[in-house]
Parts: structure tokens; C-alpha cells; sequence
């Protein structure tokens, strides 16, 4: 099959469109609109899009699935009355936070007020376009996507701080703190466990890491790093249990307790969006990304997008099991976090370094397989 | 820095303010402010006919309603010098008691959502829902009951109704096993309970803590048990107590209460069973349950020649001992009303076991005074 790219289909899509038009159209003006620059600005145009309609419909998915498994836990159903099984519940939630009137306290900081949260749901989208979701679904082959991906993840505390300190709020204020001490925190570990993976497959790249993966998935040799990852997104996403930033008992809402309507609806999707890109993550990273095993019957991996389905079903069971936590893990508390942070999460962070450093040199394992070797 | 944690605040469970005194994440002063939702009962009920304030009462401790309609109607038959059939005392015990179970559910539920245990919260409220749906079936109401009477309670039992609650007791016991596993099998809950919020009993004697925060200390005061009333002398209980405490000891005091709870509920019900009778005192005087008298209106504030009295009880409410004053000078209405809400003297202790910890750890510390800002300020 031949790589078929998001961006190549935008591109030809909007070749298609121009040269139609420009077909029917007198002499000056078809030759302008089937001109290069404007097709190429057409269809950046138009793959952005797709990613936006892409990110916004998982992203309120995403939150319907959380709603719905948390119920579940809780012995209730969640959302039902909204759609079907309460699937359009989020979408009425959504259009009524962007009809309510953006408030903005007298005393807060207009600049840092309104591009704090514009910033964090921006990076989060961006975030989800530097993903790869499937060999088509990509854009394009960046050899260092994985450390861009990383770089524009690691932005969120500044923007939560900018938001929260410009807020002009003391439980906004201690909510950025909070959120800013933490996430500094649980970047070192996150990162050094994807040097884990990064030592074993041998490139930055996050198509080569998850062809890497074709033979066998790293979650098995790297599991210390799978850990360490999980834990670290968790703190990342501050969800519970490292929910303290927005600590609802004691912090109201933490940093966004001054923002409501669509200012609030974009700290929620960011949030949400980054959750999605943490499951991605992981999925990328450790469960083999939309490659399946080979004993999976054929008839389930060779329909068309059999790449993005089983990318994204891996995708949900990876929230899934955020969710499973959220619903049965009490919330700890910031000095117990910072504490596991230093003292735990890095010694075992580089621990699965070693490891997998170790995992390397040996090249064969009894249980997994030969490992890839490295890319030159 | 001070910040105002309340009026409306997510940990104050109610209206009230705790004023926090905070340097960096350590609390180092707080000062607690009551009186948001004062809606003056006491006063009130000097202007009502003696079964008109149980109405009241329900209001005034809106989870414990039960209680508080017991506390009033012992003192004012002390006062009226009404005896009530035994019949309805063992009702009243059965109230009481069921409604502990539902208050302390409530406080379980929201206790664990303090600390951000959310499944919980919902299995609290699902089980305390229960509990509601017997009081419904024998007196109409889930949470504003008005049931008991000066002399008795309004009705007795409808039929099948202590089998229905024996399978409720039956599910209960089970479910406390599931709570303290979710709680205390929780590595994380544990880092978050023990030794948090320590009131020693000295401190707790000193400030008039009372309830499960002093059993938690290890002192062994029950009401029920040193000063007993209704049904209680002729049963059969432990009183819960726990060292430590703290957090953990006010957890483990009330899940204790709770299955002492159920296992006085099963002896009331078994009594209830072969004990017919009324549950309503013969030949009391009509007044009792008059229209209400509006104010002004002082031609309807008739002076009987009824004997004067004064009435004191104490019960071992949910949340504490409560006491109430009742003041008969003879008329229809009551003379004077005073009550004693535990949770006030509780929360007014604030200082003795908040200072020195964490602003992370106000939400479990307070979350295990179990707040009823009703009563508190009446």
C-alpha cells in the first residue's frame, strides 16, 4: 500500500478543487488560482483543519468515554439522556459553555488572563498534529518528532502559571504553583523513560519506534519504563491521584477557579486534549502504535484505516485504565507527590534506563525475542 | 497570607467561613466564622405550640433530623411532665439509630470525596438512600420527617416494615466491609489520614468536643450510655472509641458506630415485633398541636393553668451530645428554648487541631469533624 499522507490527500484534494474551478474560469484568473502558492497554502489550510474536526471530535469522545466508564465504576450509568447512551450530552455541554458571557474579573491581568488558556488549548493541538496515528495519518516525517512532541508538552506550566498568577486569585495563584512544582517534577522521570524506549528502538522518530515495534511490542522488555511513563503522565495530566493543581476541596478549582463559559471549555479540551495525547503516547511508545501482532487473524488488520481503528481502540483502553484510577485512588498531597517525584519516580526512571540500556548490549532475550538493532 | 475558605467553599459542606492563615502550604492561624445560616429557631419557637417546633427541628440539622426531633420532644415532656408509651420509645430508638446510619453515611460520602475518592462518594449516598426510603414508607418524608410527637410519635409502623429493614441491615453490614476496604486497604488514603488533625483528650475536654471526635481520643462518653434515654437502657451496645486521634481514629470510631448501629437496630426490631401497643400517650391536652399563632397575634397565646416545668435532655446525636432546654411557664407555646449543638463547639475547636498542618490537609481534617452547619447555627 502505498503512503498515503494526510497532508498528500489535502493537497490533492484542494489540486483537484482549484483546477476544476480554474477550468471554467477566463484566462488571467485560472492561471492564478491553479498557481502553486495558493495550492499549497489551500491545502495547509485544509489539513488543519482536518486536525482540528480530528482532535475536537476525539477530545469530546474522550470525555463521553471517561463519563460513562466513571459511571459505571460508581454504579450509575453517566450520561444517558443526550444522544444515544448520552453520546451528544458533551456536544450540549460544549455549546453551552460557548454561548455564556467570558467573564473576566476587575482586577485580573487582561493580557495574561485571556492568552493563558488561548496558549495551553493551542500547544494541546498542536500536540495532537505532530502525533503520527497511523502510517497515512501523519504530518509528515519529522525525524525528532518524539522530542517535539515532548518540547511542546512540557509548555503547559508556564501557560497554566501565566493563567493562574494573572487570575489574580490566592487559590488560583496556589493552584499555579502547585501545578508549576509538579509538572517540573514528573517531566525528568517521563522523559528519562522514554529515553528507555528511545535507546531501544534507536531514533527519535515515532514511525521508526513503532515499526520498531513490529515484532513485538516494548511495553514486555520495558515495562519499568511503561510504569515510570504512566505514573509521569498521570502526574502531567494532573488527573487523580495528581489532581492538586485543581484540587476541587481545597483549592475550589485551583488555577482555573476564575475562569467560566468558553475560557473554562478551553482549560477542560486542552486538558482532555492532552490526556488523548497521552494515551497517545503510551500506545506510540509501548504498545505498538497501530501495528497489531502477527497472530491477530488477517481479516481484522487488512480493511482500509485497520491503522487508525486499532490505533485508536488502544488509544481508549490506554484512558480507560487512566480513568480505572481516577475512580478508585484517593488524591495525595503536594509535599507526598513532590516527595515520590525526587525520590522514587528518578531512581526508578534510571533504573529502566539502564535496563534498557542493558536490554541493548544483550541483543537476545529468552522470553521477548531478539531485539531490533538499533537504527544507524 | 489569610484566605477565606467559605462561605462557599467546596470543604465547608454548609455556610460557614474558616479563615486560614497560611505560609506557603503550612497553616499557621485560622479562625473559624459561624452565624451565615442562623434563622433564629430558638426564637422562633417560643412563638409556636409545643408540637409545632418539631417541624423545627427537622430543619435545624438537616441530615440528623431525627435526632434533633428526638432531643426536642424529651425535653418538652419533661417540661409538659408527659410520659410517653413504650411503644414509642422504642420508635424513637429506631429513628434515631437509622438516622445515625444515614448521617454518617452522608459523612463517609463526603468525607472520601474531600480526599478525592470519587467512587465512593456515590456508593455513601447509593447506601444513605436506603436508609431515606425507610423513613419515606413509615413517614412520608426523606428528610423532613415531623414524626415524633410531644407524647408519642405520629403513627406506627407500616406492615412488613421490619422485614424490609432487616434486609437493609443486612446489606448495610455488608457494604461497611467494602468501605473500609476502599479506605483503609489505600496506601494513599492512609498517607492521607494518619496522624492528621490530632485533639488530644484533654484539649478535646477543654474545648467541649464531643461526639466521635472524643471517642476517637479515647474517651469512653456516650450519652447513650451514661445518661440513658428511650429505649436505651433495655438494649444492648458497645461504645465505639479508637485511639490516635486523628483522621484515621474519627473513621474507624464511626464505621464502629455504624454496626453498632445495625446491631441495635436488630434488637429494636425484634422487640417491635412482639410488642403491640400505642404509640401516642392517652389524654394530652389538645393545645399541643394548635394552628400556629402568627406574631402579634397575642389573643391566640391563651394562659392555661397547666403545671410550670422545665426540661433538660441530652442525646448522643450523630455528630455529638446535644442538649436542649425547655422552659414551660404554662402557657401553649414554650417559654423558652435552648439548644447545644455539638458541631459548634467542634468547629470552634478549629484552632486546636488545624494549626501546624498542611493546606492540603484542611479537606480530610474538617471532612472528619462531620459539619452540619445547620445546627450550628440554628
Amino acid at each position: 500500500m502505498s503512503s498515503l499522507s494526510l497532508y498528500g490527500v489535502s493537497f490533492d484534494l484542494v489540486h483537484l478543487l482549484l483546477t476544476s474551478i480554474g477550468s471554467v474560469l477566463p484566462y488571467p484568473l485560472d492561471a492564478w488560482i491553479t498557481n502553486g502558492t495558493l495550492v499549497l497554502v489551500l491545502s495547509v489550510l485544509v489539513f488543519a483543519a482536518i486536525l482540528l474536526a480530528a482532535s475536537m471530535i476525539n477530545t469530546i469522545v474522550l470525555i463521553w468515554w471517561e463519563r460513562k466508564l466513571l459511571g459505571r465504576f460508581m454504579d450509575r450509568r453517566g450520561a444517558m439522556h443526550v444522544g444515544y447512551a448520552g453520546l451528544l450530552q458533551n456536544f450540549a455541554d460544549g455549546l453551552k459553555l460557548f454561548r455564556k458571557h467570558t467573564f473576566k474579573p476587575a482586577e485580573a491581568d487582561t493580557l495574561g488572563f485571556f492568552s493563558g488558556p488561548t496558549a495551553y488549548m493551542v500547544t494541546s493541538m498542536i500536540l495532537f498534529g505532530v502525533l503520527p496515528i497511523s502510517t497515512g495519518w501523519n504530518s509528515g516525517s519529522l525525524p525528532l518528532s518524539l522530542l517535539l512532541a515532548l518540547a511542546i508538552f512540557s509548555f503547559a506550566p508556564l501557560f497554566i502559571f501565566v493563567s493562574a498568577w494573572s487570575s489574580n486569585n490566592k487559590y488560583s495563584l496556589m493552584g499555579g504553583m502547585r501545578s508549576a512544582a509538579q509538572m517540573i517534577a514528573y517531566e525528568v522521570p517521563l522523559l528519562l523513560a522514554v529515553v528507555a524506549v528511545v535507546i531501544v528502538s534507536g531514533s527519535f522518530d515515532l514511525t521508526t519506534i513503532v515499526t520498531e515495534q513490529q515484532n513485538y511490542w516494548f511495553w514486555g522488555p520495558l515495562f519499568l519504563a511503561l510504569v515510570v511513563f504512566v505514573a509521569g503522565m498521570l502526574a502531567e495530566m494532573e488527573r487523580i491521584p495528581f489532581d492538586l493543581p485543581e484540587a476541587e476541596a481545597e483549592l475550589v478549582e485551583g488555577w482555573n477557579t476564575e475562569y467560566g463559559g468558553m475560557l473554562f471549555a478551553f482549560f477542560m479540551l486542552a486538558d482532555y486534549l492532552r490526556g488523548l495525547v497521552g494515551s497517545f503516547l503510551v500506545v506510540l511508545l509501548f504498545l505498538g502504535g497501530w501495528t497489531m501482532p502477527s497472530w491477530v487473524p488477517g481479516a481484522l488488520t487488512n480493511f482500509p484505516l485497520a491503522g487508525i481503528f486499532w490505533f485508536l481502540v488502544k488509544t481508549y483502553l490506554v484512558f480507560g485504565l487512566f480513568v480505572w484510577i481516577r475512580a478508585s485512588l484517593p488524591r495525595v498531597r503536594t509535599d507526598q507527590l513532590l516527595r515520590v517525584g525526587w525520590n522514587r519516580m528518578i531512581p526508578l526512571s534510571l533504573a529502566a534506563v539502564f535496563l534498557a540500556a542493558a536490554l541493548v548490549t544483550v541483543k537476545c532475550l529468552p522470553v521477548f525475542g531478539c531485539l531490533p538493532s538499533p537504527g544507524v | 497570607m489569610w484566605i477565606n475558605m467559605g462561605p462557599q467553599h467546596p470543604m465547608t459542606h454548609g455556610l460557614w467561613n474558616l479563615r486560614v492563615k497560611i505560609d506557603g502550604e503550612l497553616i499557621t492561624d485560622c479562625d473559624p466564622e459561624m452565624g451565615y445560616l442562623h434563622r433564629g429557631i430558638e426564637k422562633i419557637s417560643e412563638d409556636r405550640h409545643y408540637n409545632e417546633v418539631i417541624t423545627l427541628m427537622d430543619r435545624t440539622c438537616y441530615v440528623a433530623g431525627f435526632a434533633w426531633e428526638h432531643l426536642y420532644v424529651l425535653a418538652a415532656e419533661e417540661a409538659l411532665h408527659i410520659q410517653p408509651p413504650e411503644r414509642a420509645e422504642y420508635l424513637r430508638t429506631l429513628c434515631e439509630e437509622f438516622q445515625r446510619i444515614g448521617s454518617h453515611l452522608m459523612w463517609y460520602a463526603a468525607f472520601v470525596q474531600d480526599i478525592g475518592l470519587m467512587s465512593p462518594f456515590l456508593y455513601g449516598m447509593r447506601d444513605r438512600d436506603l436508609v431515606l426510603d425507610l423513613f419515606q414508607s413509615y413517614t412520608g418524608a426523606r428528610m423532613t420527617y415531623e414524626y415524633m410527637r410531644v407524647g408519642g410519635v405520629r403513627n406506627d409502623l407500616p406492615p412488613g416494615f421490619t422485614g424490609h429493614a432487616r434486609k437493609v441491615l443486612d446489606w448495610l453490614s455488608d457494604r461497611f466491609v467494602e468501605y473500609d476496604r476502599l479506605c483503609l486497604g489505600s496506601d494513599i488514603f492512609r498517607k492521607r489520614c494518619d496522624g492528621l488533625g490530632v485533639l488530644s483528650a484533654a484539649d478535646c475536654v477543654a474545648t467541649g468536643v464531643t461526639g466521635p471526635m472524643l471517642r476517637s481520643a479515647g474517651v469512653k462518653r456516650d450519652v447513650r450510655r451514661d445518661r440513658p434515654y428511650a429505649a436505651y437502657p433495655q438494649l444492648d451496645f458497645d461504645v465505639a472509641v479508637a485511639d490516635g486521634a486523628d483522621v484515621t481514629a474519627r473513621y474507624l470510631v464511626r464505621m464502629e458506630e455504624m454496626r453498632q448501629s445495625v446491631r441495635l437496630l436488630r434488637q429494636v426490631l425484634d422487640w417491635l415485633d412482639h410488642h403491640p401497643g400505642p404509640v401516642l400517650a392517652d389524654r394530652l391536652p389538645r393545645w399541643l398541636g394548635a394552628p400556629y399563632a402568627p406574631v402579634g397575634k397575642e389573643e391566640y397565646v391563651l394562659k392555661r393553668n397547666y403545671p410550670k416545668g422545665v426540661g433538660f435532655s441530652s442525646i448522643e446525636e450523630p455528630h455529638g451530645e446535644a442538649q436542649a432546654y425547655v422552659v414551660n411557664e404554662g402557657s401553649e407555646h414554650p417559654y423558652r428554648v435552648k439548644f447545644r449543638s455539638p458541631v459548634f463547639a467542634n468547629l470552634s475547636a478549629t484552632r486546636h487541631y488545624l494549626v501546624g498542618y498542611r493546606v492540603a490537609d484542611i479537606p480530610p481534617i474538617m471532612g472528619s469533624v462531620d459539619i452540619c452547619v445547620g445546627e450550628v447555627d440554628r
